[in-house]
């Protein structure tokens, strides 16, 4: 009798577990993707941006940049001061970026040896923010709606344990065919991002380096853009970081851009 | 010596037996482990500074040759099909695993630096094919007001445009060449393709010299057969001779392969160096043996090859002893083939010199004397009648051949101070080939298919941001342009900022300047990076901007379009010294000049110590320094005229043509060496001059007549190939050994009946 009662028990229990699993642990893909993209970083940052470029010879490039960032809601802004090399001290760049789909950022730039804001319209997103391994669409944020996502496997990085997310844009004329990304659960940070181009061969390779929480939001510090065609590497640093001291508004202006550091 | 030629002599089927299949052995391994070497950077001394310099140059900015693909059509390129053939093209080369995807540049992958209403815009100049009127219009004009790419990539009557397709200098192929070709036919019509550009041409050449000479070599050899006939009046004198040249090249190339050294280009020539210089110990020994026959018809073949040995084996030791010598004195060179090429030419002359005293005595015992022809003798009086009056007639107007030699070398020292030095690769084909007409068709619609860099190095971090470092540059690129007809074109950082000062002061030409100031520069750089593929930039500049890259467009890769453009180049040196700028040179056009004249510097320098080698040799074989130096005017003289000859029919020095100043040594020594070896021989037999003069022409110089005839005959057969160098080595060998034979039996003769060398007892 009291066999009898077990079994059935047992029976029930092990039909519904994987259900309960399921529903409880494991988000589907898009959730994923729309956590990373949701997370909160703040209204405002600034800090000084180091951002180094390395050839295949191993020689570098060392830009040192002071940049603010402040979220508007539906766009977000974004200036930048050249710090060194000398000669282009005080060089400074703005760029808004829309949440709107289809709308191109606006950008300008100021060269102070020509005294004279400009305004510089990228073809596509693809274009390479200066100079680097970054292309402006891989330092925004990507809208979870543009891609199909795909859980790969859970594997562990650096001792975090972390999903492995396929994503294939929607837009086959798109940059790349698809990319991967490691993301750390609960953190919801991406770990590591594999970029594959037209020819599905392996195009570069994103890695943080180091994060922390500031203020409450967790903040990407250093991170690493390899790629491996050109075997180029572009190190981004971020020292300094400060959250959400209510940068004002009008520091975003071609005022502001002339005026330098 | 003599007793083991002789101990041979007794057992010549086992020699004859163990010779066979040795080199079926040789023959074996030369079938297996032989390759060709086509990667003509292999070729080049790697540690020469000149060399080390350029390869590093080209990692530092890319520098690759550029296979050229001009599509042209009649009307116009600026129509929907022909823009669409832009972009597949491009694309289906992008693809080819022998290409990297940056290395091909087209109006599809070309960035348009423009200038926007208020800024500025790097773009591509179209992504998908415009498909309205207006659009096209608005490619066309976009085109037509950039001149970084107007006249480059999209030729001035805008009905011809080329795609750069840059490749490693390893990854041509016959396979790959046949590739591009289809690739380009699947596009034809209504456009047409041309295919042209360096890798191509050198590619072709690498494959198309050897192929030809491999189709040429049996009618040579052939004709040789046919004429060795008819001089020896044997077939089986004729087997011997030529099994003496055949086993001598196939030890050669066996010994090669079995060490694992590749062939090269230069490799085909030691065929030919053991051809004229291997008949030669077989015509001499025959001839000898013809002449003892003639005078003991009732000998034994066992006497007659006793004769024989005793009489020939010095000769045939000291010629190619000399010979060998000659040749190995190329390991000087600082070229690996032509090392090679000494070292190996110098081992199948001394086993032609084996197999001649060891395979020819062999093969008689075996099968027997020849059997002459019965006019022979007839015949045999003619030559005796002929050597007679001709050596007396030589003597008696002793004054006419020495001012006729006299004339002629005086003619030919002139000639050679026209020889010029040619490393162009273009110029080795047709006029009228596929190859020449492209690149010509090329040439004429764009700035041109050869390239030179100059490359700009300082020791000033950032020096070629500084506008004067700048302008001087753009000063160069405009005096070396403006100067030179066959410069088309040049590109350096300085075309990239004067374009965007351009374009930032609202396409005003009177900023189609360089920047004011270094601030100006670098933050029109930073611009560019920021909207452009900074790729670009780094095949003109390096990272920090301690070298630049600037390259020329020249419309011809001969030795004189680049020494030209070098020239005019050379005068901002100083300007550029002030500046703290030093220049060198880069690319495979350059690395062709200077290696050209590293061989024939080479080439000269051996010359010059063979023959001191030769007379010192020569001096010690006859115990004589006269001798020597007289035994040294054949070659003397026939490579005055071979150079002279060069020098007045404007046949430039090659890497070919240059090494065969090896033949009049080879040739010169043997001619001399067996003339002075049977004069000495009759001057003790009969204590006579004349009739020494007259028996020596008879035995020496038939044997010469016969061997330069022969080898003539063959080598004119080149004269047929579709191949222009092979043609001027044709030519040229059988005129050097024409000028030999002639030099040994009229000068050389002259000299050694005048020194009355042998005779001074008396």
């Amino acid at each position: 009798m009291f066999c009898k009662l077990f079994k059935m028990v047992l029976i029930v229990v092990l039909m519904t577990m994987p259900v309960i699993l399921s529903a409880q642990e494991v988000p589907t893909a898009l959730q994923i993707i729309e956590k990373v993209y949701d997370r909160e970083t703040g209204n405002d940052m600034q800090g000084d941006l180091t951002m180094s470029l390395i050839n295949s010879r191993g020689a570098q490039r060392v830009r040192e940049i002071k940049q603010y960032i402040k979220d508007f809601g539906s766009m977000e802004k974004k200036i930048m001061f050249f710090v060194s090399p000398a000669d282009v001290r005080n060089t400074s760049f703005m760029s808004w970026s829309y949440d709107e789909a289809g709308k191109d950022d606006d950008q300008w730039i100021y060269l102070p040896a020509l005294k004279k804001v400009k305004r510089i319209s990228s073809d596509s997103k693809s274009d390479y923010f200066m100079g680097s391994d970054f292309t402006y669409d891989d330092l925004g944020d990507r809208h979870p709606t543009d891609d199909t996502h795909k859980i790969l496997r859970e594997e562990s990085v650096d001792g975090e344990s972390c999903y492995v997310v396929e994503s294939i844009p929607k837009d086959e004329e798109y940059m790349y065919s698809r990319t991967v990304s490691w993301i750390i659960k609960d953190k919801w940070i991406g770990l590591k991002k594999d970029f594959y181009d037209e020819d599905e061969d392996l195009l570069k390779t994103l890695t943080v380096k180091k994060y922390e929480k500031i203020s409450g939001y967790w903040t990407i510090l250093s991170s690493e853009m390899h790629n491996v065609q050109k075997d180029h590497t572009t190190k981004m640093e971020l020292a300094n970081v400060k959250l959400d001291t209510g940068i004002s508004s009008n520091k975003f202006t071609e005022r502001m851009m002339k005026r330098g550091l | 010596m003599e007793k083991i030629l002789n101990k041979l002599l007794k057992k010549p089927w086992l020699v004859l037996v163990v010779f066979l299949i040795m080199t079926v052995g040789f023959f074996k391994v030369m079938k297996s482990n032989s390759r060709m070497e086509t990667d003509l950077d292999k070729y080049m001394p790697q540690h020469h500074p000149a060399f080390v310099y350029s390869n590093q140059a080209e990692e530092w900015f890319n520098i690759k040759d550029g296979i050229i693909i001009a599509i042209e059509n009649q009307d116009g390129i600026y129509n929907p099909g022909t823009i669409q053939k832009v972009k597949d093209l491009t694309k289906a080369l992008q693809k080819m695993k022998e290409i990297n995807k940056d290395d091909v540049t087209s109006l599809y992958t070309a960035d348009n630096i423009i200038g926007t209403e208020d800024g500025m815009d790097v773009r591509a100049f179209f992504k998908s094919t415009p498909k309205t009127d207006e659009d096209m219009e608005q490619l066309r004009s976009n085109v037509r007001n950039n001149e970084m790419i107007f006249g480059r990539l999209v030729s001035n009557d805008e009905t011809v445009t080329v795609i750069i397709a840059e490749i490693e200098d390893d990854v041509f192929s016959q396979e790959f060449y046949q590739q591009i070709l289809k690739l380009g036919e699947s596009f034809n019509s209504p456009e047409k393709i041309h295919v042209a550009g360096r890798p191509i041409v050198e590619g072709t050449m690498a494959l198309l010299g050897p192929a030809d000479m491999k189709r040429m070599v049996p009618i040579v050899l052939l004709v040789i057969i046919l004429v060795l006939l008819a001089v020896l009046r044997s077939f089986k004198s004729t087997f011997f001779t030529l099994l003496v040249v055949l086993f001598s090249t196939v030890w050669t190339f066996g010994l090669m392969a079995a060490i694992g050294i590749p062939i090269y280009a230069v490799s085909t020539m030691i065929p030919v160096m053991l051809i004229a210089i291997g008949v030669a110990d077989g015509i001499h020994l025959y001839s000898h043996l013809h002449l003892f026959m003639n005078k003991n018809p009732q000998a034994s073949k066992k006497d007659a090859m006793l004769d024989m040995i005793k009489g020939m084996w010095k000769p045939v030791i000291m010629t190619s002893v000399t010979t060998a010598v000659g040749f190995i004195s190329l390991l000087t060179s600082q070229v690996y083939p032509i090392k090679y090429f000494g070292l190996f030419t110098a081992f199948g002359v001394m086993m032609a010199m084996v197999f001649s005293l060891v395979l020819i005595p062999a093969g008689i015992m075996v099968f027997g004397l020849p059997r002459w022809k019965k006019h022979n003798n007839g015949v045999n009086e003619n030559t005796q009648s002929f050597a007679t009056i001709f050596s007396a007639k030589i003597v008696k107007y002793k004054y006419v051949t020495i001012i006729v030699t006299a004339v002629i070398i005086f003619i030919s020292i002139a000639g050679i101070g026209k020889v010029w030095i040619n490393s162009s690769f273009l110029e080795k084909f047709e006029k009228d080939s596929d190859i020449v007409l492209t690149d010509k068709f090329i040439n004429e619609n764009f700035g041109g298919t050869s390239t030179l860099n100059v490359i700009f190095d300082s020791q000033d971090d950032g020096a070629f941001k500084n506008p004067a470092v700048l302008k001087a540059i753009d000063k160069m690129q405009d005096d070396v342009e403006g100067t030179l007809q066959v410069v088309g074109n040049s590109f350096a950082l300085s075309d990239y900022l004067k374009r965007m000062n351009k374009v930032m002061h609202a396409d005003d030409e009177a900023y189609n300047v360089i920047p004011e100031s270094q601030e100006l520069v670098a933050q029109y750089l930073l611009l560019y990076e920021m909207s452009g593929d900074p790729e670009n930039l780094w095949k003109v500049v390096d990272y920090d901007y301690k070298k630049a890259n600037l390259t020329f467009q020249l419309k011809s890769d001969n030795s004189k379009a680049i020494n030209s453009t070098i020239e005019v180049i050379e005068k901002h040196i100083p300007e550029l010294n002030t500046l703290n700028v030093e220049i060198k040179y880069a690319g495979s056009g350059y690395k062709g000049l200077v290696f050209t004249d590293l061989i024939l510097k080479g080439q000269i320098a051996s010359l010059i110590m063979s023959l001191a080698i030769v007379v010192l040799l020569i001096s010690l074989m006859f115990k004589n320094i006269l001798a020597g130096l007289i035994g040294a005017v054949p070659i003397i003289i026939t490579s005055i005229i071979s150079f002279g000859v060069m020098g007045l029919l404007n046949i430039p020095l090659s890497t070919t043509t240059a090494l065969l100043s090896s033949i009049a040594i080879g040739i010169g020594i043997d001619y001399a060496v067996h003339f002075l070896e049977r004069y000495k021989i009759y001057a003790t037999e009969t204590g006579d001059k004349v009739l020494t003069s007259q028996h020596t022409m008879q035995h020496s110089g038939r044997a010469i007549v016969f061997n330069a005839i022969v080898v003539i005959a063959g080598f004119l057969v080149l004269l047929f190939s579709v191949f222009p160098p092979n043609r001027a080595l044709g030519a040229l060998v059988s005129l050097n050994m024409f000028t030999s034979f002639l030099g040994t039996v009229t000068i050389m003769y002259l000299m050694l009946f005048v020194s009355n060398i042998y005779f001074k007892r008396k």
